[in-house]
Formats: structure tokens, C-alpha cells, sequence
């Protein structure tokens, strides 16, 4: 089996991720003071409400795709020599973009959504100026350049150690010409499939964050609404399962670590991630069910893939962890629970999602509370559990690591506060409860104000897993 | 129904939480069953749950496509109703439609993306639509209980996306107003 050859690059990782670590926690109160709002326990006024949530989804989502770009970044550059320099460059590059997004927000009172579905950002009803869209449109396209110049570099450096895209996605293990133990390992054919479809996403989301763009300085440059729309989905579906698909490289690399059993790239592994390549740039039109416009065969399609995409989820990355761990003899401390939680949390969560990816459920339950129900769960619970599993491991040593009571105490505090916030959201869902309205009507805010509780539980668990990191990178030193 | 979509979620995620849970419990086992290397039967379980998820996907699949939810009857007894949404207000040319009989909602905006739910008068949400710029999507629904419901906005809009509200009346027989 190919073994890790190379130093990572610690301290770029290390800064990267107390970055991301300080962002997640910040977005975590944001949220906390949606639902407190919601609940009426705080008055928040309609138009700061509108803008803490396109503020709490664009930190979100960029929050986790940087601790999934770090965690890939890091696994991946133990097996090939990537140029550190580049990576500072899509860091630079990320900062910018939050600075303008940010901006954006709290100077010009940008309040669209992180989805900039077109045209809103050209049209807020007085509420925001043309140069408040464009900054955020050109946030999130230096975001995006960095992004594609980290996956260009990861990109070109996977195939030609590993003999092509192929090579990196393990067809020859497939195909029987090569045994699994002389495959590359699982962190290389999860990073190569992400990178492929990640680049493709963000190329598309470009595309139409330009168009969108010229179009607020140039109305005549009209574009059509349901291709905009098409684009806009595409994007963000690959983008935000990007992040998790990047994050679970940490499973893939660290848990061995503690049970000192390798992960293999085993020939259903390889079948898996080329499944997952084509399923999550197929699925997005689950996201586009009630426009019933869209061709009937495309809604098909994307119930359907909708569907297939939890297969090799469950049945291979899930189910291979399950058998993994029975015996394994793991050594549990906050790494290890954090990184086996996020794969729960994943695997649970992808559950909603699909039966909500069924045209009549999405017909009651689409744009309801249930949308953000199940995609907390496994944000949540999954990537951001990964994320912050990752920090712990990155602090500590595996084999001499302790489950002390703060962190079994921080643990419990998050998972107990993470069940019942997301819990509150599908609840709500189920009564049809709208998503994203800043006023809600009186019946709705006993959940509202569980949820408030819930939420402010998570925020006190990753307090502690966030000041755990920071004493910890002030302290140790891994070898 | 939507708390069958509920009930049935939260029963498989405890199934797919239950498997997680004991494969936890069972990590500290001596027992070295959980060598996916050295025992083919994890192999062979894994093989029955791809099929079993195939086979329930394909029946899952027949059962709610054999009608396509997006169908429009094309009935001549239809009743149609023209529905815009504009920020931040609905406008529909009837105020009142028929019980039992289909009506079919042609909806479309003046400015940005909204989304046309329909809730019943406790509350739930009966069905919907997305309102595009450019164009007209038709939803059909055939209301078999009279009453007021309620039209919001379940696309996000701008700053007075929640105060999207309008109603119309489901009657059981029309009213002739000159009597």
C-alpha cells in the first residue's frame, strides 16, 4: 500500500483552520440569534434579519469548504509535493472575497440570500444598492478563483504521480489490473473525484455569477431566469456536497491511525467515489422540483439520482466504517468520536434529504423548515463534526491521546444540542413552517424557542472544542 | 401526509443511527469479525443492502412517478387561475373556486423568483409552485374541503418576503352574485 511520503503543511493548516474554527463559531451565534428572532425571545428588525441569514450561509458554507480544502489539502500533500505557495494564494484570495461579501452585508445591506438567486440581487425592492450585489458577486467569484487554482495544483499533481485521472480514481482496481494494495490510497480517489466535479461547479457558478454581474450594470444584458436558476443549483450543490466530500479524506486518513488497520481503496471503495462523481453533478435538479417548466425527465432524473446518491454513502462509506470500528479496538478521545460522529451525522441526515428529493413529498415539504432540517444535520453534525474532529487530531497525538471529561463533556454538550436544534427544524417542517421568513406567526415559536436552547448547547460545545485548539496549537507540536 | 414523511425519516434515521450506535458498542469487542480483509461476510451483507436499496429504490420509484405529480388533467371541467407575484404581493383573478373540481394554477412573476404555497385553514400546507421571470408554471389541485386558504411565499424574495399573504375561498357550489 502507498504509503504518506511527505511533511504536511502543519502550520498553513493550523492557521487555516482557526480561521475556519473562529467563522464556524461566529455563524453558530448568528443563527442562535435567527432562531431567537424567530421565537420572539430577541426583536430583530425584518431587513438586519434578512442580512444575518445571507451572512450566516455564505459564512457557513465558506466556513466548511475551507476546513474541507484544509483537510484535503493536508491529507493529500502527505503523498505528493504540492507547492505551499498555493495554497497562500487561495487563502489570500478566500480572505478578500470575505472581506468584500462581508462588505457587501454590513455597508451596503446586502440581504439576497448566499444563493444570489437571479434576479434578486439586481432587484431588492430598495433595500440594497447596485454596488452592495456586485461586491458580493465579486466575493464570491474571488472565492471561487482560489478555489480552482487549489484544485488545479492538487489536480495536476494527483495525475501525474498516479498515472492520470484514472490512475488517481483507481479504475485499474476496478478493472482487476491492479490489486488494492497497490492502489492509491482512499484520501487520493476521494480528493481526485471532489476535484473533478468541484472544478466543474465552480467553473458553471462563475459563469453565471459574471453574467449576473453585468447584468446589474447592464440590464439589457438579460439572462434567462431558468438558466440562471439551473446554473445557480448546480453550483451550489456541488459546492456545499464538496465540502463534505473533502472533509471525510480526515476519516479516511485518521481513523486507522487510532486502530492501526489500514483504509484499502478497495474495488467497491473505487466504484463508490466514481458513482459519487457522476451522481452529485447529476442530482441538482432535486433542487429545481417545483418548477414545473423544467422538462418532466429531468425532475425524473433528479428524484431518482437523488435517491442513488444515498447508496454509496450507506452502503460503502458508511457501512465500511461500521465494520471497520466492530473489533477495532479504536482509541476513543475527541478526534476519533468527532470524525465517527460526522459520518453519523452524514449518513442520518441524508435520509430526509432523499425522501424530501421525492417530487410529491417536495411538493409539502420543499422551502419549508424541513430543507434546513436535514441539511444542518449534515453540516451540522457531519462536516463541521469532521471539521472540528480534524482541529482535535491536529493538537494531539493518536496513540498517546486521553478522552478527558471536558472533552467527553464538550462531546455530549454538541451531539445532545445538535439532535435537538436540527430535530425542531424537521418538526417544523412537517408543519409547514416557511424557511427564511424573519417573522414567524405564534403557533410556529414554541419550536423556535426549543431550537433557541438547543442552539446555544452546540454553541457552548464548540467553545470548548475551538478554545481546546487554540491552547492546544500553543502547546503542542506533532512530530 | 406530512407527518408520515416525518414519522417515516425519523424511523430509518434511528435504523441508520442504531448501526452506527452498536458498531460503537462493538468496538472494544475481542471479536475479530469486523476485519473486513480476513471475513467475507461483511462483504456479503454489504452486497445484499446495495440490492435490497436497489430493489426498494426501483419500487419507490414506479409507485410515486406512475402518475407524474406535475400532471395537468387538461380537464374540460378545470377552473383556471391566474396567480402573480410581485414584491411583496400576490394578485389572483379569482377569488373563489370550486370544490371538487380540478383548478390549475398558472403562475408568474413581474420581478424575481417567488414561490406560491397554498395552506389549508389549519395551517398546512396543501401544495406549490415556484413563480420564474419569464415564465408560467401551471400546478393543478383539486381542493375537496371548503374553506379560506391562505397564499404565501415560500421562495425568499427580499425584506418583505413573509408578508406575501393573500387568500381565496374553495365554495361548494358558485354563487350567483346577481340573485
Amino acid at each position: 500500500m502507498i504509503k504518506p511520503s511527505h511533511e504536511p503543511h502543519s502550520n498553513l493548516i493550523k492557521f487555516t483552520m482557526l480561521l475556519a474554527g473562529a467563522v464556524l463559531l461566529l455563524m453558530m451565534i448568528i443563527g442562535l440569534l435567527m432562531r431567537a428572532a424567530q421565537g420572539d425571545l430577541i426583536e430583530i428588525d425584518a431587513a438586519i434579519f434578512y442580512q444575518l441569514m445571507t451572512a450566516h450561509g455564505a459564512g457557513m458554507v465558506g466556513a466548511a469548504s475551507l476546513t474541507g480544502a484544509a483537510i484535503m489539502w493536508y491529507f493529500v500533500s502527505r503523498y505528493v509535493h504540492l507547492v505551499q505557495e498555493v495554497f497562500v494564494v487561495f487563502l489570500t484570495l478566500f480572505l478578500f472575497g470575505v472581506l468584500f461579501i462581508l462588505g457587501s452585508i454590513s455597508l451596503g445591506q446586502f440581504g439576497a440570500g448566499w444563493t444570489f438567486l437571479f434576479p434578486l440581487p439586481a432587484i431588492s425592492g430598495g433595500a440594497w444598492e447596485t454596488g452592495a450585489a456586485a461586491a458580493f458577486i465579486i466575493g464570491l467569484i474571488l472565492i471561487g478563483v482560489g478555489f480552482l487554482l487549489m484544485n488545479l495544483e492538487i489536480g495536476r499533481k494527483l495525475i501525474s504521480t498516479f498515472d492520470g485521472i484514472g490512475g488517481a480514481l483507481a479504475w485499474p482496481v476496478i478493472s482487476g489490473k491492479v490489486a488494492p494494495d497497490d492502489a492509491p490510497p482512499p484520501a487520493i480517489v476521494a480528493s481526485m473525484a471532489t476535484i473533478i466535479f468541484n472544478t466543474i461547479g465552480i467553473v458553471v457558478g462563475a459563469a453565471v455569477l459574471v453574467s449576473s454581474l453585468i447584468n446589474l450594470y447592464v440590464p439589457s444584458f438579460e439572462v434567462d431566469a431558468l438558466l440562471a436558476k439551473n446554473m445557480i443549483y448546480f453550483f451550489g450543490h456541488v459546492f456545499i456536497n464538496a465540502t463534505i466530500y473533502m472533509a471525510v479524506v480526515a476519516v479516511y486518513e485518521i481513523i486507522p491511525e487510532y486502530t492501526g488497520k489500514p483504509w484499502k481503496t478497495s474495488r467497491i471503495f473505487a466504484i463508490a467515489w466514481s458513482a459519487i462523481l457522476l451522481f452529485v453533478m447529476a442530482v441538482y435538479p432535486h433542487h429545481l422540483l417545483q418548477d414545473t417548466v423544467m422538462p418532466a425527465w429531468a425532475l425524473i432524473m433528479g428524484q431518482i439520482v437523488s435517491y442513488l446518491s444515498g447508496i454509496p454513502l450507506l452502503t460503502v462509506t458508511a457501512f465500511s466504517l461500521c465494520v471497520y470500528l466492530r473489533g477495532s479496538n479504536i482509541k476513543w478521545d475527541l478526534a476519533s468520536a468527532l470524525l465517527v460522529l460526522g459520518v453519523a451525522g452524514w449518513s442520518v441526515g441524508v435520509v430526509p434529504a432523499i425522501i424530501d428529493g421525492m417530487i410529491s413529498v417536495n411538493k409539502i415539504m420543499h422551502n419549508t423548515q424541513w430543507v434546513p432540517g436535514h441539511f444542518h444535520i449534515y453540516l451540522l453534525l457531519g462536516e463541521v463534526a469532521m471539521s472540528f474532529g480534524f482541529m482535535a487530531y491536529l493538537i494531539k497525538e493518536a496513540k498517546s491521546s486521553e478522552f478527558q471529561m471536558i472533552d467527553k463533556t464538550a462531546f455530549g454538550v454538541y451531539l445532545a444540542g445538535g439532535i435537538g436544534f436540527t430535530l425542531m427544524f424537521l418538526v417544523s417542517g412537517a408543519m409547514s413552517v416557511p424557511r427564511r421568513w424573519a417573522v414567524h406567526a405564534e403557533e410556529w415559536m414554541l419550536q423556535d424557542r426549543i431550537a433557541t436552547a438547543f442552539a446555544l448547547l452546540v454553541i457552548v460545545g464548540a467553545l470548548i472544542f475551538v478554545a481546546r485548539y487554540i491552547i492546544g496549537i500553543a502547546t503542542y507540536r506533532r512530530t | 401526509m406530512q407527518l408520515y414523511v416525518l414519522a417515516l425519516s425519523l424511523s430509518l434515521m434511528g435504523f441508520v443511527s442504531l448501526f452506527f450506535i452498536s458498531a460503537v458498542l462493538a468496538s472494544r469487542s475481542v471479536d475479530a469479525s469486523g476485519s473486513e480483509s480476513v471475513s467475507p461476510s461483511p462483504e456479503v451483507r454489504r452486497k445484499k443492502y446495495i440490492w435490497a436499496m436497489f430493489f426498494i429504490g426501483i419500487i419507490v420509484t414506479f409507485a410515486s412517478l406512475w402518475r407524474y405529480p406535475h400532471t395537468i388533467s387538461n380537464s374540460t371541467q378545470a377552473q383556471a387561475i391566474n396567480v402573480t407575484g410581485a414584491q411583496w404581493y400576490w394578485e389572483i383573478d379569482k377569488e373563489e373556486v370550486l370544490l371538487n373540481k380540478p383548478v390549475v394554477f398558472n403562475v408568474h412573476t413581474t420581478d424575481v423568483n417567488h414561490g406560491m404555497g397554498v395552506l389549508n385553514s389549519d395551517g398546512k400546507l396543501m401544495f406549490q409552485t415556484q413563480a420564474m421571470p419569464g415564465y408560467v408554471n401551471k400546478v393543478e389541485h383539486v381542493f375537496t374541503k371548503p374553506g379560506e386558504y391562505k397564499v404565501i411565499c415560500l421562495e425568499f424574495c427580499g425584506v418583505s418576503h413573509h408578508d406575501m399573504i393573500t387568500e381565496f375561498q374553495v365554495v361548494a357550489k358558485k354563487e350567483n352574485k346577481n340573485d
